[in-house]
């Protein structure tokens, strides 16, 4: 299905739902309108229409060099530094325009969280990692923070490993305990969104399948939004997933996005079908 | 047609080719299957229906095969989309082909038993039947090797002359026995033959609803 048609066909769930009731509204929590993005001459992203509905994960499949990072890093304005980016077309969060002002970047960091390809736990203990963030918003004593801070731990499912050491280097834990380590310090600030970008692509299978279980467990509170070059994993934990390609001048467009389970099986264009049986990529 | 070239796949590609080509071989031996079966009946010939018994052990073999590589690829190239489809609708086409050399099977044993006994008093066209299902065998083999979904629908639609045949059939060797008791035991076991042919055509028309969904990934219901 193309890009416009599942806003549609979103919008048409909503009305099913209302009118049966059979199913919770789809409460579309980022999205971009017509997104385009340039790094100087060079156009990155042409006219992309992503929406991202809370309760569900969505991911984002294609090849190098598509923008899907692009777009990620677009949502959560990381780009902004970049010299000569520019961007035209909207960003909305839960329906309003996403804060540009330097300000307005740091609220919007505390809503939109961000896990990487490789883990990057800060040079401070386990504890202080997780609670880098509540102390930004002024939660200073340690008595306030030691409950959050168990709370996200035990969310990224590493409370049991690490809480006789949390005073520990966060630098010791192996990296899929690192990883889910900037998970819970991600969590701790309670986020709307979590943008994963490649998250598990430096761990070992077992790990890879831990961080995965933590998606489905914790998707109906936070929305998550994946880019992963692992197609076997979009399809495993994704409910939603977008296929970007290059399109004229490289510039990366988004091709399909359609429930996961209808994309891998049927999908509709023919991009996407060469792409996901290896034809090309 | 070749739609499964696969340049960057060799490996799929290649498991795909075999699985295609078993299928297909499987099929040719049930369409010979099914004449040599009849044939026997007819002709009381108790060796070539001997040949028929033995022979499904090599249909069987085959789909024991299928299912070897249609396993091996989905435990090793994790297929998608239409390369999924097509593992396993290979695979329930083989499990239906290994069917109809089993009602193959059972129209030799009947033509065996038969072959010692007087005849019916009066002929019975079961050669039309059987000549009828063997050609839908075959056109679907054809369709198969074509990847022609219009033609899966057309030959699923003339199962309904297959059917028109098999109670024509039916009636005519009821009537006899109603007429004369000595005609019953043959009688029944030539109907359950006319059934067997019968259940291989139904056979097609399920494997022509594995063409069209391995094509276009839709569940149709045809026949």
């Amino acid at each position: 299905m193309s890009a416009e048609a599942f806003h549609i066909e979103v919008a048409s769930d909503m009305v099913a739902a209302v009118a049966s009731d059979a199913e919770p509204l789809p409460e579309i929590v980022v999205e971009t309108r017509g997104l385009d993005t340039w790094y100087g001459d060079f156009q990155a992203l042409r006219k992309v229409n992503l929406s991202a509905a809370k309760g569900r994960i969505t991911a984002i499949i294609g090849p190098s060099g598509c923008g899907k990072s692009t777009l990620l890093r677009a949502i959560n304005r990381m780009n902004d530094l970049v010299p000569g980016y520019r961007t035209s077309g909207e960003i909305l969060l839960e329906g309003a325009p996403a804060p540009t002002d330097p300000a307005g970047v740091i609220a919007l960091r505390r809503r939109v969280g961000m896990l990487f390809q490789r883990p990057n736990p800060f040079p401070m203990s386990i504890f202080d990692n997780v609670a880098y963030g509540l102390r930004l918003e002024r939660r200073r004593s340690r008595r306030d923070l030691a409950e959050p801070v168990e709370r996200a731990l035990q969310r990224a499912g590493l409370w049991e490993e690490v809480k006789d050491r949390l005073e520990r280097s966060a630098l010791g834990l192996s990296g899929g305990q690192q990883q889910r380590l900037c998970l819970a310090r991600s969590l701790a600030v309670e986020p709307q969104v979590i943008l994963m970008d490649e998250p598990t692509s430096s761990l070992d299978p077992i790990a890879t399948l831990r961080v995965e279980e933590l998606m489905r467990e914790f998707r109906d509170e936070v929305t998550i939004i994946i880019v992963t070059h692992n197609m076997q994993q979009a399809a495993r934990v994704s409910d939603v997933t977008a296929f970007m390609l290059m399109g004229e001048g490289r510039a990366g467009e988004l091709v399909e996005i359609n429930r996961t389970r209808e994309l891998f099986n049927r999908p509709q264009d023919r991009r996407t079908e060469d792409y996901i049986t290896g034809r090309f990529g | 047609m070749e739609p499964l070239a696969h340049p960057l796949r060799p490996t799929l590609d290649s498991e795909q080719r075999q699985v295609r080509d078993l299928v297909l071989e499987m099929g040719e031996m049930v369409d010979v299957a099914i004449a040599h079966a009849t044939r026997a009946l007819l002709d009381r010939d108790v060796e070539m229906a001997s040949q028929v018994i033995t022979g499904d052990a090599d249909v069987n073999a085959r789909q024991a095969e299928v299912h070897e590589h249609c396993l091996s690829v989905i435990l090793t190239q994790a297929p998608v989309a239409r390369d999924l489809r097509e593992i396993l609708g290979f695979l329930h086409m083989s499990d239906e082909l290994e069917r109809m050399g089993d009602h193959c099977v059972n129209v030799a044993r009947i033509g065996r038993n038969l072959a010692d006994l007087p005849p019916l008093r009066a002929p019975i066209d079961l050669a039309m039947l059987s000549r009828t299902v063997a050609a839908q065998v075959r056109d679907m083999l054809n369709a198969l090797v074509g990847r022609d979904i219009d033609r899966a629908r057309e030959i699923a639609a003339r199962d309904d002359r297959v059917d028109r045949i098999y109670h024509r059939i039916v009636d005519d060797i009821l009537q006899l026995m109603v007429a004369d008791t000595r005609d019953v035991y043959a009688g029944t076991q030539l109907i359950l033959v006319a059934m067997n042919l019968e259940r291989i055509a139904d056979r097609v028309t399920n494997l022509a609803e594995d063409l069209v969904f391995l094509e276009t990934g839709n569940v149709e219901e045809l026949g």
